[in-house]
């Protein structure tokens, strides 16, 4: 019973972590916007905590470079156990227009498991909320 | 009183053991130059004076007069060691060219000259020793704790020494000046007499600047003869106080003038100038130069200074005739100026990144709490202080020998530098915690002194709010501490770090008598407080299952204890099973590396993040403040003695 | 017996579900000010029941001791109320619980602990005193310290200590780390000293640290009860109109630093004392 009210409260108690690898700040807009009154994903329990220790899952939007995927490991391993990974906009998921660039790794993929894609140049708030919906279900699986 | 001759005989020697035996030892100790005998000689004359005044509870209250000791008569013993203690202090005055020490001590060697060959006459008989609860309470202080800090001091200096590089070897002295300054409370504490009183006043003053000249450096002797001014200063009030009391009541009887309030005929001013005599040994405000200068010491001086002698002096003779002021506007006064010493000392200490001198100020600190409950002079306030007499001297030792050990072993006395010290040492840091746990939480028995200090002090405007002040400055420098000790980013295995044996028994005692007395406290209140209160007050507290209650406060001794413990062992196992969790680096924005507290900083370079407590230093700096404070004591002092003409 | 076991228990469970939803009023209220519609009302029970579930991941192995002191602390304080026993007494027990918070963050190397850490001292520096003199106003009202004695008072607190309850207001803003006075711990954790106090403790301990700020709730309304305490409807409404005011302040300002709040909490909330209070000697 107690597990089956941790798997409930997980879900219903999504805290994320916000962390931009370098992106243009159009996927980091699109991800604030879902705070606004608009959207207002705090109806369903989600908070923007910025801190991993607290996060349960980690939004990443920008290209991975060589600078910062150390410090997106570093989010990563802080984050307490279960976790999931979301990667927002094209240059998450592959690097987008800038997979050529000289210091460019590629998607948030090439440096730490991700769980969700969410495409978009940049992604719109209801996909991104679409996403870590999906990233909810993945605690499930992640028991 | 006990009329068994049997009882008196060995209540005598017990009062021998306690106040002529550490003189005898201390001269052996001086003469005979090897380490092990005068460790023996610490070790058997500590646990004698211990046991004796552990075998001295079941025989108070007494009072006798001893005629001779070794064949001369004892107050012409006392008479002649005065004499040759100011002449001495006045050749100290001479060497170090002190001309404010020449001019107090020609000042006090007239005065006790003309007290003792022209006032005095032989028919005043009264008994010069007496001893009953409160006093009681004080040799147990002085001769446990007091022995434990001397034993802890073995290991101590031997490692001093070694540091020093000495060529020869001065522990002989160190060890004379430390039982001798035992033995001396003990006198001073048991004396009913007043110039016997006197007599031990001024060995104290004496002991104190030999103990602080110690190492002879410029900065030693410059603070030692500091210390020795200020405190002559008090000695000259009091042989005043002496004169005017005996002009007064014909008998320097100190149960008499307990027993005669000032409506009764007692003069006003010669209490309050026996205050200012506290005043100056309790290091109050004006007078705070000497005690921080102490520091220069080595650290088991700073804790005998600090916990169970000199300091006590002051609360002790200010508690003692706490009746006599009861209702006067002298008692006010004090209460005023000590609750003014507690909240100015607590503000400098949060002022303070030196661990010693914090500890100094809150040394401070703490005897103006018990001066203001002196001042208050109800029944519940008494009790706070004689219970916050108790605990400060235990806690306060423990913790200036730990800073002592800490001192020695990574050479700096700098709360910074104590910074994650238990990855280093953790037992002490343990330890260190356990002892500043003590000091500001309940249900701890400072806490307790200081929750029956607010309820008391709840009538009087200006002392409970100093008083709440104080006490939230206070716990802000002593959290800062606890906490940095513990600021470490390694968590590993407890691997308690290697100690002299004595040192470890020294802390452990100490730590562990902390922690009994406060759960034990019910007892000590109704066991030795209550009898302690000779019954010039009534007793404020009724005791049902360790829960000490009045009509308007209550406060669950046992219960709490026991709760504490309960919440104790479960966080205590929560660590452990912590121990075997995931560890993590601490948040440092994601760009930590593998080894701790370093982040990569622009152009890939290794950068160290600090950070430092907050010492407020524009608000709380000394030379902020001090100023200041001297100003409002000075004139706090000057409406106490001039209140009182 | 039974009915201390009974008061006991209730202070234990009921004290912080209470405090729980509570927490969740104050969520949804604060996100109808921003026109919001806000999570449902249990939403931190949600929260910590999550957190307890997490893996324990720590920075020091102290931490986890000073969150279960820091929990332990708050439930014995609120214990203790519901048991009427002495006011100054929880007021020592809760500050026990602070600080064993501040050394938790405090054993952590980040710099965001031990500058919330740090800031969270200054913050007990600044209400212990005003608190402490609440007491003292009250117990030169009634007589007694004891809170039995306090309930049992025949007429209303607040016509008598009109002030000192305002320098409550002043207390409790601070104690619950509402804004302006947000500085150890910031309401959103984006901002420059992320979560302050709280970062380094996760997981379950995290969840330990909230159920014990349940507890700290209920014993400060608990407190602000103590001021209508003549019938159970003014103490309700005394309850609910100084949460509501906390929850207004707390949405329509803006984080100020500590030497504000040190120079300006200190100066406001000892004067409106000393003024209440000689009213109360001179009487």
């Amino acid at each position: 019973m107690f597990k089956r009210m941790i798997t409930e409260s997980r879900i219903k108690s999504p805290w994320l972590l916000h962390y931009d690898c370098g992106s243009c700040n159009g996927c980091d807009i699109e991800v604030l916007a879902c705070l606004t009154p608009v959207y207002d994903i705090e109806r369903f329990g989600i908070v923007n905590v910025g801190n991993p220790m607290h996060a349960d899952i980690l939004l990443v939007t920008g290209t991975v470079n060589h600078r910062n995927k150390k410090v997106l490991v570093n989010l990563y391993d802080q984050m307490p156990h279960p976790k999931v990974v979301v990667a927002i906009g094209s240059c998450g998921l592959s690097g987008g227009i800038f997979r050529e660039a000289y210091n460019v790794v590629g998607g948030v993929d090439k440096v730490i498991p991700v769980d969700v894609y969410v495409p978009g140049c940049p992604a719109k708030p209801e996909a991104i909320i679409d996403g870590v919906v999906i990233g909810l279900q993945k605690f499930h699986e992640k028991m | 009183m006990v009329t068994n001759e049997w009882n008196i005989v060995i209540v005598e020697e017990l009062v021998f053991v306690l106040i002529v035996l550490p003189f005898l030892a201390a001269i052996c100790s001086y003469l005979i130059r090897s380490g092990a005998v005068r460790s023996f000689i610490v070790l058997a004359t500590g646990s004698l004076m211990a046991a004796s005044a552990l075998l001295l509870i079941p025989r108070v209250p007494f009072a006798f007069s001893p005629k001779a000791l070794f064949g001369v008569g004892v107050h012409d013993i006392i008479l002649a060691a005065d004499f040759f203690l100011l002449f001495l202090i006045l050749y100290f005055g001479f060497k170090h060219h002190s001309l404010v020490i020449k001019i107090l001590a020609l000042f006090q060697i007239v005065l006790m000259a003309y007290l003792e060959f022209f006032l005095i006459r032989d028919d005043a008989a009264f008994l010069t020793i007496y001893c009953d609860n409160l006093t009681l309470i004080m040799v147990l202080i002085i001769s446990i704790v007091g022995s434990i800090i001397c034993v802890q001091a073995i290991p101590y200096m031997k490692n001093y020494e070694e540091h020093l590089d000495l060529k020869k070897s001065r522990q002989h002295r160190f060890f004379f000046v430390m039982i001798l300054f035992l033995g001396a409370m003990n006198g001073l504490v048991l004396s009913n007499d007043m110039v016997f009183f006197y007599f031990f006043f001024e060995v104290t003053t004496l002991c104190s600047f030999l103990l602080i000249a110690h190492d002879g450096t410029e900065t030693a002797i410059k603070n030692a003869v500091r210390a020795l001014w200020m405190n002559s200063l008090g000695g000259a009030a009091f042989i005043v106080a002496l004169v005017l009391i005996y002009k007064e009541m014909g008998a320097l009887d100190m149960q008499r003038i307990v027993h005669t309030s000032p409506a009764a005929g007692l003069c006003l001013l010669a209490l309050a100038l026996l205050c200012f005599a506290a005043f100056t040994k309790a290091a109050q405000f004006p007078f705070q130069g000497w005690l921080l200068g102490a520091m220069v010491a080595p650290t088991p001086v700073s804790a005998l200074l600090h916990s169970s002698t000199m300091v006590k002096v002051g609360v002790y003779l200010v508690l003692r005739l706490a009746p006599a002021m009861n209702g006067t506007f002298l008692s006010q006064c004090v209460a005023l100026f000590g609750g003014f010493t507690f909240l100015a000392a607590a503000a400098l200490a949060v002022g303070q990144s030196n661990g010693k001198k914090v500890l100094a100020y809150s040394t401070i600190s703490n005897l103006g709490l018990i001066f203001a409950c002196a001042g208050l002079n109800i029944p519940e306030a008494i009790t706070a202080a004689i219970l916050l007499v108790i605990f400060h001297a235990v806690i306060k030792a423990l913790l200036f020998l730990c800073v002592g050990t800490i001192e020695q072993h990574i050479e700096s006395r700098d709360i910074e530098d104590m910074r994650g010290l238990y990855a280093q040492m953790p037992l002490t840091a343990l330890t260190t915690v356990m002892g500043v746990i003590m000091m500001i939480m309940p249900p701890f028995g400072v806490l307790l002194g200081k929750w029956m200090a607010m309820e008391a002090a709840a009538r009087n405007l200006y002392v409970i709010i100093m008083i709440a002040l104080g006490s939230a400055l206070t716990v802000m420098y002593w959290a800062r501490w606890a906490g940095t000790l513990m600021s470490d980013p390694f968590a590993g295995r407890f691997r308690p770090e290697r100690q002299p044996l004595l040192t470890w028994a020294a802390l452990a005692s100490l730590c562990a008598g902390g922690g009994v007395l406060s759960i034990a406290a019910p007892w000590l209140y109704s066991r030795m407080i209550i009898p302690a209160l000779n019954g010039n007050y009534v007793p404020p507290y009724t005791v049902h299952v360790g829960i000490l209650e009045n009509s308007f406060g209550v406060f669950p001794v046992l219960p709490l204890c026991l709760v504490a413990a309960l919440g104790f062992v479960i966080s205590i196992w929560a660590v452990r099973r912590a121990a075997r969790a995931r560890i993590i680096a601490p948040y440092l924005s994601g760009l930590q590396t593998a080894e701790p507290g370093v982040f990569r900083g622009p152009m890939n370079r290794l950068v160290k993040a600090e950070a430092r407590n907050y010492y407020l230093s524009s608000i709380f700096g000394e030379e902020r403040l001090t100023t200041w404070i001297n100003l409002g004591a000075a004139v706090l002092l000057t409406l106490l003695v001039g209140g009182a003409l | 017996m039974i009915n201390t076991c009974a008061l006991i228990l209730a202070g234990l469970v009921a004290a912080p579900l209470a405090g729980g939803l509570v927490n969740g009023l104050d969520r949804i209220l604060t996100a109808r000010f921003q026109a919001r519609v806000g999570p449902p009302v249990v939403q931190p029970f949600y929260d910590v029941v999550k957190l307890l579930g997490k893996e324990k991941t720590v920075v020091n192995v102290w931490q986890a001791f000073c969150a279960y002191c820091y929990l332990a602390a708050t439930a014995i304080s609120v214990v203790l109320f519901f048991l009427q026993s002495d006011l100054l007494l929880i007021l020592f027990i809760q500050a026990v619980g602070a600080v064993f918070l501040v050394i938790g963050a405090l054993s952590s190397t980040s710099p965001y602990s031990q500058v919330g850490a740090q800031r969270e001292l200054l913050q007990i520096l600044s209400y212990e005193p005003l608190l402490v003199l609440v007491t003292v106003g009250i117990y030169l009202e009634t007589g007694s310290f004891k809170i039995g004695q306090v309930y049992a008072w025949d007429e209303p607190l607040l016509l008598k200590l009109p002030f000192l309850f305002v320098v409550l207001g002043y207390a409790l803003t601070i104690k619950l780390r509402k804004s302006p006075f947000d500085l150890s711990t910031s309401h959103h954790g984006h901002q420059e000293l992320v979560k302050g106090l709280l970062t380094d403790y996760s997981g379950p301990f995290l969840a330990l640290t909230e159920i014990g700020h349940w507890f700290e709730v209920v014993l400060i309304l608990g407190l602000c009860s103590l001021f209508w305490a003549t019938s159970w409807i003014g103490m309700i409404i005394i309850v609910a109109t100084t949460y509501f005011l906390e929850i207004v302040i707390d949405n329509v300002s803006a984080r100020m630093n500590w030497r504000w709040m040190l120079g300006y909490v200190w100066a406001m909330g000892l004067t409106l004392s000393v003024v209440n209070l000689v009213w109360l000697y001179v009487r």
